[in-house]
């Protein structure tokens, strides 16, 4: 199914990227965790007060009255969205797509190997680097919470919540190695790869202004992710979460579908 | 059975590009030339053969197998050497060479040969590399798992004279040894000096397929010349390596292929 040479280079390749985003990640959900103090939870309803539509934008709404909900306030809304994107923008974009435009593809495809099994290795190497970034991300919150607020979150609804993550993030991989697959010129590959995530994104924020905007909250998958229902057990939010997976595997399946029939000019 | 065939293989690219009803075979043991200008289509055609592209019309066939359904399993047995050079940057040379030896499942069984027969010194950074050690390291990599089937497309660019006779040898000693060999180029010395027959693709249609003695052959030229005395063209013929008949002496100059090439593609146009 996949080539164990292939994936351990993509997973080399992964490292140093993996690196930076999990230190990027360990900080902010440090920092973050610290933050909870139900008296400090006042100065930052201040700050929403003061500018609601902002705070709003990045998922950051007043009122939170438990660490978990906090948490999903504040880092739920952009960093473990963000930063686990780029990942998956930048490796799903090399994967396929750079390897094809230099012609160093050509090393893959004149072998005795499939061309599926070549985008299936592709396709679990950038699974297993959200996998990495995540597992690595939850490590860090319940270390965080058991140093600073042991007992403050149910670990299992931490892991739910998180597990809800992966399947969005596993989409938005989806997305990008289609993309790369589909376009061997990194330009078109990055242009849809990474426009369509943070246009997706960018129609989030908007959504959560509220008002007029709030419709636009029908055209961006991000609206499937609800990280506040899957801690409150809502059926329909794990229903978003299941959606976001079963589209993911679609998309995944459609991309070793496009390489294995595409023409390769190298 | 012939080891390499196209039949009426096909692909417009627009405007008078690509590849038309390209028709031909490279028998089992035989070293082919595939000689056109830039743009003939000589790299287009290659891609078929490899299974980088789909035919539009037409098809190609390796060992019997069609080259785009089978393409994995012709590659267990083929080496290939790209026209345009382009290896994994972020390696050394000898990490390439592992990392090639362990996805495709083969052990490079003629690596160390190679690399001693090319003088490559396989450490450093590909990034690094000139063109002619990209270029050697291309051949270790393509010959290394001692392919019975080679595709070679324009495989001495960049290297040295010196590297180049290498080459020449080797691919004369693959050919002893009873591989299949499509060699394709744009020189001509390179094409006499190893192969048997030569294909002439000119503007993505073949223009010619014919033994490189036939084709010399073909562009042979015959000149009689009558001398004063027997004696004088008795040293005549001498000289000039020509044939006596009393006084008349019929001399012959073979055209080189270059000249044959130019007859083909009408005067050095180039497109």
């Amino acid at each position: 199914m996949i080539n164990t040479t292939l994936y351990l280079r993509g997973m080399k390749g992964s490292l140093r990227l993996l690196a930076v985003l999990g230190a990027v990640i360990t900080m902010y959900v440090t920092i973050i965790i610290s933050m909870y103090d139900p008296e400090l939870m006042a100065t930052l309803d201040g700050f929403v007060e003061l500018m609601p539509e902002l705070m709003a934008a990045v998922g950051m709404d007043a009122g939170a009255n438990n660490l978990l909900e906090f948490m999903i306030s504040y880092l739920y809304g952009f960093i473990l969205l963000i930063f686990p994107m780029l990942f998956a923008i930048l490796r799903g974009n090399g994967l396929v797509a750079k390897s094809a435009e230099d012609g160093s593809m050509a090393s893959l495809v004149a072998a005795p190997v499939r061309r599926t099994t070549i985008a299936l290795t592709q396709a679990a190497v950038l699974v297993s680097g959200t996998v990495i970034l995540l597992v690595y991300a939850t490590a860090v919150e319940l270390v965080s919470i058991a140093v600073m607020f042991p007992g403050e979150v149910a670990p299992g609804d931490l892991l739910q919540v998180n597990g809800a993550l992966f399947c969005l993030q596993f989409f938005i991989g989806g997305i990008c190695l289609l993309a790369s697959c589909v376009f061997s010129d990194t330009r078109y590959s990055l242009g849809f790869g990474a426009g369509l995530p943070v246009l997706a994104y960018v129609l989030n924020m908007l959504a959560n202004v509220g008002g007029d905007a709030e419709k636009a909250k029908y055209f961006t998958f991000f609206t499937l992710f609800d990280p506040s229902g899957i801690a409150a057990g809502e059926t329909a939010a794990r229903a978003g979460a299941g959606i976001l997976l079963g589209a993911g595997i679609l998309l995944y399946a459609l991309a070793v579908a496009v390489f294995d029939r595409k023409d390769l000019f190298i | 059975m012939d080891a390499i065939s196209t039949k009426g293989l096909t692909r417009d690219y627009g405007g008078g590009k690509g590849i038309f009803d390209l028709t031909f075979s490279v028998g089992e043991g035989e070293t082919f030339g595939f000689l056109g200008p830039n743009g003939a289509g000589k790299t287009t055609t290659i891609r078929h053969l490899m299974g980088f592209l789909r035919p539009r019309a037409g098809s190609c066939a390796i060992g019997g197998r069609d080259c785009w359904r089978e393409r994995e399993n012709i590659q267990r047995d083929l080496g290939y050497i790209p026209g345009e050079i382009s290896f994994f940057n972020d390696m050394t040379g000898a990490e390439f060479l592992r990392f090639l030896a362990g996805y495709r499942g083969q052990k490079p069984v003629r690596q160390k040969e190679l690399l001693d027969r090319f003088e490559l010194d396989p450490r450093g950074g590909i990034k690094k590399m000139s063109k002619g050690m990209k270029q050697k390291l291309g051949i270790v990599a393509a010959f290394q798992h001692d392919p019975a089937v080679l595709i070679l497309d324009e495989p001495t660019s960049g290297l040295d004279p010196l590297m180049q006779n290498r080459f020449v040898e080797l691919l004369r000693e693959e050919t002893a040894r009873g591989k299949t060999i499509l060699l394709s180029s744009h020189m001509f010395e390179e094409v006499e000096r190893t192969c048997q027959r030569v294909g002439i693709i000119r503007a993505g249609r073949l223009a010619a397929v014919d033994s490189v003695e036939a084709l010399r052959k073909r562009h042979l030229r015959s000149y009689t010349v009558t001398l004063d005395t027997p004696e004088r063209a008795e040293s005549f013929a001498r000289d000039f390596g020509g044939q006596q008949d009393g006084c008349r002496v019929t001399v012959t100059a073979r055209q080189s292929l270059e000249e044959i090439f130019l007859h083909y593609y009408g005067g050095g146009e180039h497109d």
